[in-house]
């Protein structure tokens, strides 16, 4: 069997061999040339504004990976995912601002990284209170369950009690050297598009591992239907828990990671519109598949900036382009949405796939 | 499928190209054409047209776009034009930060910011970058220097308008009170507690409330998009407030103004400045009626230095909207674009256009600085960035707004405003 190139066929022996990530030598290359792209090239072509973009990028597919997990994989339908990016991005924001670090531990940079990971269990657990009601509703009523989640707990708990811890009022800004991870001080947007990027391809993989896994495949089951899966012995309460766990474990890291990139945090970061750009993502990049994730945050972010760009040489001529560039940039969302659901439903995932294989197939291609 | 592939690659060509244009910076024979054309000055201008705070952001935006045409058609900075680059970001933070970022890769020097919610987001970074930001946002919390250096704007910050106009309608309603004397006054305040904005001066009112002795009533939720506060004003008429502060933008306040007068509460309201223009008596009819307001800069039309230029820039860039409905916000917008005009004429005639110039040559140089348009004498320190101690305090009475009182915190309480409301 070669080991560049896949046979046409399937001349897997072994499972390990088919569940393998990269199977040839020649998908090994494209991953390390995208390795490389992402730490090397990026970093080293793009200026400020770019990386900044990309910034946006991987907040959005972080964001957009819990949605995904919980509509795509498990079948869950959720608007509030918002609340628990919020509450990650606050209890990481609490943590380093109140809590009463030893020293050393402010010293060595470890109170940063520590608070993200409680924020993650944090945006965890309070994600599964508001999945609990997926234990007796779903579709529509779910959609209203989770809704409640934003109102809850961004214009309730975190607008009126948070927000006024320490007499602030509203908004909190962390003082510059306390965002620290060992000896790096986060302070450019250059080192937070390492930890994004990191953080990025750490969940892309933890969220496709999970997939296949025995627990995944529950949760694929149970979106398809939940019936035949209990009837199967899958313990359908215990997995849609799971899955909000997991999507607000990531939530809450989201969070706190948002939270280098700005050095500031209002419960205004969170609007409920941030629930539902989410959902935007996933449907234009594609339902149940991480690539559709990845894909729908590049379209909405990185499309609409060079749209933006694009127009830009007009401006001069059309004055008003540039403000009213927010309609057009609305109304592309709308629309986005509106033609793929009608012409690719199954999102730039597969239109991916179709490219992929053309080429994996090409000149055979019939 | 060939087509597709042909659509998908042209796609991915045009993009690279775009790519190519913006982010890979200038060619050699750019940069000396950049040379040539090294006469512009760029500045950035973030407004909301379609946002949470649009039912005043709009004028505001055309009032920024016509100063700078004035800026430029009377002789720009030193000779040098400013080319203005004008987004609507919908009072959205992170579409703020994209924005932000995108004025600092087209190599702006300065920007006119909006809303605080955004301005205080944004503000750490503003400092790391040295870049000064003079926004519509007037939050007392903007302008200790320690905390954010670059942070400017040309008007009576929330904390001082809102003190001043507590402290108007103690000396001048309560004083001829008929219960003063045998109780204490009540005060209450209505505002969108999620909007970073509507509660920036939340803990000043509380502590003026308190040195001046009244009684403080339970905040009252009302948002900044509300067209119905009538549970909110029934909840207020249980404690019987004297005066009600608002702290929203005019629609939501004229709302209020208009359940109050309903409901019949029976209170004064005192509101301040982006609550109380000149749409207000015409969105709440005779319920504005004796409103209180905070109002640094003059009245859109009224007699005052440079307001001339001001009508005769909105007819000129502006003749499809009827003079009658341009409103004070366009004034404000002419004097952050003025003073941010003025900073940069001081450091361009010292030689050096960069943020810590601008700043420091700039605006740390303006004592008691007259831009006109109404506006009090502007003085920025660099220890301090409150331009202005003095809030003007107005009554919308008999279909006109008359000057209520002028009350000048500093003079006022000089210890305080020296040593504790810095920052608040």
């Amino acid at each position: 069997m070669s080991t560049t190139f896949l046979p046409c066929g399937d001349y897997h022996q072994n499972y390990a061999q088919e569940h393998a990530w990269w199977q040839t030598k020649l998908i090994k290359g494209k991953m390390i040339l995208l390795f490389l792209f992402l730490f090397v090239f990026i970093p080293g072509v793009a200026d400020s504004y770019w990386i900044s973009v990309c910034n946006m990028v991987g907040y959005t597919i972080l964001g957009a990976l819990g949605v995904q997990l919980l509509i795509g994989y498990c079948g869950q339908l959720t608007l509030g995912h918002g609340a628990f990016i919020a509450v990650g991005a606050y209890v990481s924001t609490m943590l380093i601002l109140e809590f009463p670090w030893p020293q050393f531990m402010l010293d060595w940079g470890i109170a940063y990284p520590v608070s993200v990971i409680i924020a993650g269990f944090a945006a965890g657990i309070w994600s599964v209170l508001f999945g609990l009601p997926s234990a007796r509703v779903k579709g529509f009523y779910l959609i209203l369950t989770t809704m409640a989640a934003q109102f809850i707990t961004v214009d309730f708990l975190l607008t009126q009690y948070v927000s006024q811890i320490g007499g602030r009022g509203q908004a909190f800004s962390l003082p510059v050297g306390t965002i620290k991870i060992g000896p790096w001080v986060i302070d450019s947007d250059i080192k937070v598009y390492y930890i994004m990027i990191i953080l990025v391809i750490f969940f892309c993989i933890v969220m496709s591992n999970l997939i296949r896994s025995r627990v995944g495949r529950a949760w694929v089951a149970i979106r398809d239907n939940d019936i035949s899966a209990e009837v199967m012995g899958i313990n359908v309460v215990k997995y849609k828990l799971l899955a909000f766990f997991v999507a607000g474990f990531i939530a809450g890291i989201t969070g706190a990671f948002w939270i280098s990139n700005l050095a500031a945090i209002s419960p205004e970061h969170f609007p409920w519109f941030l629930s539902l750009f989410l959902v935007g993502v996933i449907l234009i990049g594609g339902v149940s598949s991480i690539h559709g994730t990845i894909f729908g945050a590049i379209f909405m972010v990185v499309v609409m900036e060079l749209l933006q760009l694009a127009v830009m040489p007009l401006a001069d001529t059309y004055p008003k382009l540039l403000m009213d560039f927010l309609f057009i940039k609305e109304a592309a969302f709308g629309l986005a949405i509106c033609l793929f659901i009608m012409f690719e439903p199954n999102g730039l995932a597969y239109r991916w796939w179709q490219i992929k294989n053309y080429f994996n197939l090409w000149p055979f291609s019939y | 499928m060939k087509s597709k592939i042909l659509l998908f690659l042209m796609s991915l060509a045009l993009i690279a190209g775009i790519f190519s244009i913006y982010a890979c910076g200038e060619k050699p024979e750019e940069k000396e054409k950049a040379k040539v054309v090294a006469e512009v000055i760029k500045v950035g201008s973030l407004n909301d047209m379609t946002g949470a705070t649009s039912d005043v952001g709009k004028d505001y935006a055309l009032g920024i776009a016509e100063a700078i045409h004035y800026i430029n058609e009377t002789g720009g900075i030193n000779g040098k034009q400013i080319k203005l680059f004008q987004f609507d970001y919908g009072y959205r933070i992170p579409e703020a930060l994209t924005k932000y970022n995108l004025f600092k890769q087209l190599k702006c020097v300065a920007i006119l910011g909006w809303g605080t919610g955004d301005t205080e987001a944004l503000a750490p970074t503003v400092a790391r970058d040295k870049m000064p930001y003079v926004s519509a946002s007037y939050s007392g919390h903007l302008c200790d220097t320690a905390k954010t250096p670059y942070n400017l704007f040309f008007a009576t910050d929330y904390s001082t308008q809102v003190r001043g106009l507590i402290t108007a309608w103690f000396d001048k309603k309560w004083a001829k009170h008929p219960e003063n004397g045998q109780r204490k006054p009540r005060i209450a305040a209505c505002y969108m507690f999620a909007s970073a904005f509507s509660s920036a001066s939340i803990k000043a009112y509380k502590d003026q409330a308190e040195i001046l002795g009244f009684e403080v009533g339970l905040d009252q939720d009302v948002s900044l998009f509300a067209i119905d506060t009538k549970s909110q004003i029934l909840a207020l008429k249980e404690f019987k407030p004297d005066v009600v502060l608002h702290t929203n933008t005019v629609m939501s306040v004229a709302a209020t103004l208009r359940d109050a007068y309903a409901l019949k509460l029976g209170a004064d309201h005192i509101i301040k400045n982006w609550g109380y223009d000149e749409n207000l008596p015409k969105l709440a009819g005779p319920a504005a009626e004796g409103a209180i307001g905070c109002a640094p800069w003059a009245f859109f039309g009224l007699d005052v230095p440079l307001m001339d230029k001001v009508v005769e820039y909105a007819k000129k860039y502006n003749p499809g909207i009827p003079l009658e409905n341009r409103t004070i916000h366009t004034v404000q917008a002419w004097a952050s674009a003025l003073g941010l005009a003025e900073a940069l004429k001081r450091a361009d005639k010292a030689g050096d256009l960069s943020g810590e110039s601008i700043l420091k040559n700039g605006f740390e140089t303006m004592k008691n600085f007259e831009i006109g348009l109404g506006i009090a004498p502007v003085t920025f320190l660099s220890t301090d960035h409150r331009s202005q101690s003095e809030a003007k305090i107005y009554e919308w009475k008999d279909g006109k707004f008359n000057l209520f009182a002028e009350v000048d915190l500093k003079e006022r309480w000089p210890d305080k405003w020296a040593n504790e409301w810095l920052g608040w």
